[in-house]
């Protein structure tokens, strides 16, 4: 048993095993932080590597981060207890009226393989809403998306209330219709085509 | 394998599965014909996927976000769960609203010589303008579209002649996002002689909409007669109806406009991972929105349409150009034929970025198939990057896509008149045929596609005239267009109410 057998089944796609090695290395008094960094992090960093360039299809990507997310949820409790809050707190969701999830969800897995906190409000989601829950979780980012031409407009109320109400969170934006020069345009704090690529905007405004 | 065809005393198919066949029809003249066509689903697959839709709408339900919606559902026989908002339909439903469903309508053009009869014995094509990119016809450069790219577009496409319906584009500019819509659909009246279909936004739109058509039409009695408008409707895969967009239409449906029932699952994302379960979940969409619209308004004129894709693993995106997609298409175009309703299935579609060999050879591959068998309406032409990318010259290059699909859905004629053997003993063994009245009268007619953008010179004359490629042309004929005035404008009088209906909009709709 190692971070590496931790690391492999992440990459392998094993479900089923990752409980117990996560487990095993925990009862082998492994530090937990290492654990996360070096078993679970390094692993999604990986995938996302492979992602990127074309290797690894999507529903490998999704499966790797749910074994991630096994893993994650055996080391919580000690985490916890130890104060180690991983990389950030993303609240993410799709703008008022748009009723289109998939990039939104592809995001939010892949920022939480990043090892970032996701709080997901859904679709349709209210301007204040965000504000609300990028308030109570103390959060570093919002990431908006929307697919339709009548709601990307939502995404500029939601940035401008963000600024009238002095909130810190830094705001991403993405969806087929959104491009650089909009979210320019509309102050957003990056924009990006793909679901990697805004996982390195992320890490990039919040570094570890 | 003897089948019933409409028009035909009796049909002989020679092979069956995929590959196009050969079909000998006699024709109710007693005349034979061969045609070229494609059939993907055979009868018994067409019954397959027909029980599976039924046990989707029956057993897992469909979702309506619109409490509208889910009271019509429920006063007419489904099992509504109110808390889900998840009804179930019985098959019984799905059979009384395909006993209500017109079988065939009209799709009135602004000019009535355009007018698009459905069923149609041949593929129309509806101009794809649903994207909210346009690549700048003088730079190159991919731009949000504007008005005057709408405006553009449609004078370009109302000059192809496999033309049928146009999409207005989507566009992200304008201090007046209330009324854009209008604008745009009233523009496209304005530069286009064709039937105008749009997704439809908010109620609160229409009446601006059916004043204008009435405008055009100098009455409002011929606005539910002539059906100058017709709207897209769009469920969310998998198996969800909107609330807005489902109670707007629910407000139009009195005015009978024809409603384009458009599913879009995409296999491996929004759909199940098979061609298979996801046309039977596309196919059962559409149905739960054929039985809504009749149960809601009997009647109404419906399009059994399919936009289905499939994804992309490498990115999770939504695929047009590919095998798969056109595949799914065509088959539910069959389905529609098997439920006897007309259609409008996507196809002329590309993932290209740029007008080139890609966008030509998805193109071709996502057209022809949708036209040997059958489809009415194919919806695809004139954008490239999974129809988010108007190209004014790739309207063009659609046409002759269009044209070369259109020649091999005619198959080959073996009626009398085309049997030569006398001209074969009359030339004889040796000879030639150039010379005979049957080869004068054939050279320009029908019987033979004339491209007008494949060059076939000689290598020396295609050197000499500048090397031309498809494109070059193509862009020549669209700067042509462009620079004659527009054929059949409407009156200064009608555009100057257009006008003030458009102004109104933009004041009213703030």
């Amino acid at each position: 048993m190692s971070i590496e057998d931790i690391f492999q089944s992440i990459l392998q796609l094993k479900r089923g095993e990752i409980a117990d090695l996560v487990q095993a290395e925990i009862d082998a008094k492994t530090d937990v932080g290492v654990i996360l960094e070096q078993g679970l992090i390094n692993a999604m960093g990986e995938v996302g590597d492979q992602f990127t360039e074309g290797k690894l299809f999507v529903p490998e990507m999704l499966r790797a981060a749910e074994t991630m997310k096994i893993g994650l949820e055996v080391l919580r409790p000690l985490l916890i207890e130890a104060d180690i809050n991983p990389r950030g707190t993303v609240i993410v969701g799709t703008v008022k009226g748009d009723l289109h999830d998939i990039g939104k969800n592809l995001v939010g897995m892949m920022l939480e393989g990043a090892g970032f906190t996701v709080v997901d409000l859904g679709v349709d989601v209210e301007p204040k809403a965000f504000l609300d829950a990028a308030g109570e979780n103390q959060a570093e980012l919002v990431a908006m998306s929307a697919l339709l031409t009548t709601t990307m407009p939502v995404m500029a109320q939601c940035i401008e209330q963000f600024k009238e109400a002095n909130m810190g969170a830094r705001i991403l934006v993405g969806g087929a219709p959104v491009n650089q020069d909009f979210a320019i345009k509309i102050s957003a704090d990056g924009y990006s085509s793909d679901a990697p690529g805004a996982v390195e905007l992320a890490k990039n405004l919040v570094p570890a | 394998m003897l089948a019933a065809r409409e028009g035909a005393s009796s049909e002989l198919r020679l092979s069956g599965g995929l590959a196009p066949q050969l079909q000998l029809t006699v024709g109710t003249k007693g005349e034979l014909i061969m045609r070229a066509q494609c059939q993907i689903l055979s009868e018994d697959e067409k019954q397959r996927v027909h029980a599976e839709s039924l046990k989707i709408l029956e057993q897992v339900g469909v979702k309506f976000l619109s409490q509208r919606a889910l009271k019509i559902m429920k006063d007419n026989g489904a099992k509504v769960d109110d808390d889900t908002g998840i009804a179930k339909i019985p098959v019984e439903m799905v059979e009384q609203a395909l006993k209500t469903a017109p079988k065939s309508f009209v799709l009135g053009g602004r000019d009535p010589a355009r007018d698009v009869e459905l069923p149609r014995p041949t593929a129309g094509y509806v101009l794809d303008l649903g994207g909210v990119f346009t690549r700048d016809f003088k730079t190159g450069e991919r731009r949000y579209a504007t008005l005057q790219d709408n405006n553009d577009a449609m004078r370009v496409f109302d000059e192809m002649e496999l033309s049928s319906v146009v999409w207005p584009h989507s566009t992200v500019e304008g201090d007046t996002p209330n009324s854009d819509s209008i604008r745009l659909i009233l523009n496209s009246f304005m530069n286009s002689s064709l039937h105008v279909q749009d997704e439809f936004g908010e109620p609160e739109e229409v009446p601006y909409i059916y004043e204008a058509m009435a405008a055009i039409l100098g009455s409002e009695d011929a606005v539910k007669e002539r059906k100058l408008y017709s709207v897209t409707y769009c469920t969310l895969a998998p198996l969800v109806h909107e609330g807005g967009m489902c109670d707007a239409y629910l407000d139009m449906i009195e005015f009978e406009a024809p409603i384009l029932i458009y599913p879009m699952p995409c296999t491996g994302s929004t759909g199940p991972c098979s061609l298979f379960s996801n046309i039977a979940m596309g196919n059962a969409e559409a149905l739960s929105s054929l039985v809504l619209f009749q149960m809601a308004h009997p009647g109404t004129p419906l399009i059994f349409g399919d936009a289905s894709g499939s994804t992309d693993f490498a990115s999770g995106g939504f695929l047009e150009g590919s095998p798969e997609m056109v595949l799914m298409t065509a088959a539910r175009g069959e389905m529609a034929k098997f439920y006897g309703l007309p259609n409008t299935q996507q196809g002329c579609t590309t993932d290209a970025k740029e007008p080139g060999p890609q966008a030509v050879l998805e193109k071709l591959l996502t057209t022809m198939p949708l036209v040997l068998s059958g489809a009415d309406l194919v919806q695809g032409p004139g954008c490239l990057e999974t129809s988010g990318l108007l190209c004014l010259e790739q309207i063009v290059v659609d046409e002759e896509i269009g044209g070369i699909c259109r020649r091999m859905r005619e198959g080959i004629d073996l009626s009398d008149e085309k049997n030569l053997y006398d001209d074969i003993a009359d030339v004889g063994p040796s000879g030639h045929f150039l010379m005979q009245d049957s080869t004068l009268d054939a050279c320009r007619s029908d019987e033979f596609y004339a491209p007008k953008l494949f060059d076939r010179h000689t290598f020396e004359r295609w050197a000499e005239l500048g090397r031309s490629d498809i494109y070059s042309k193509a862009r020549e004929r669209v700067e042509e267009i462009l620079a004659t005035p527009q054929k059949n404008p409407l009156s200064d009088d009608v555009i100057g109410k257009l006008d003030e209906i458009m102004r109104r909009a933009d004041e009213e709709l703030k």
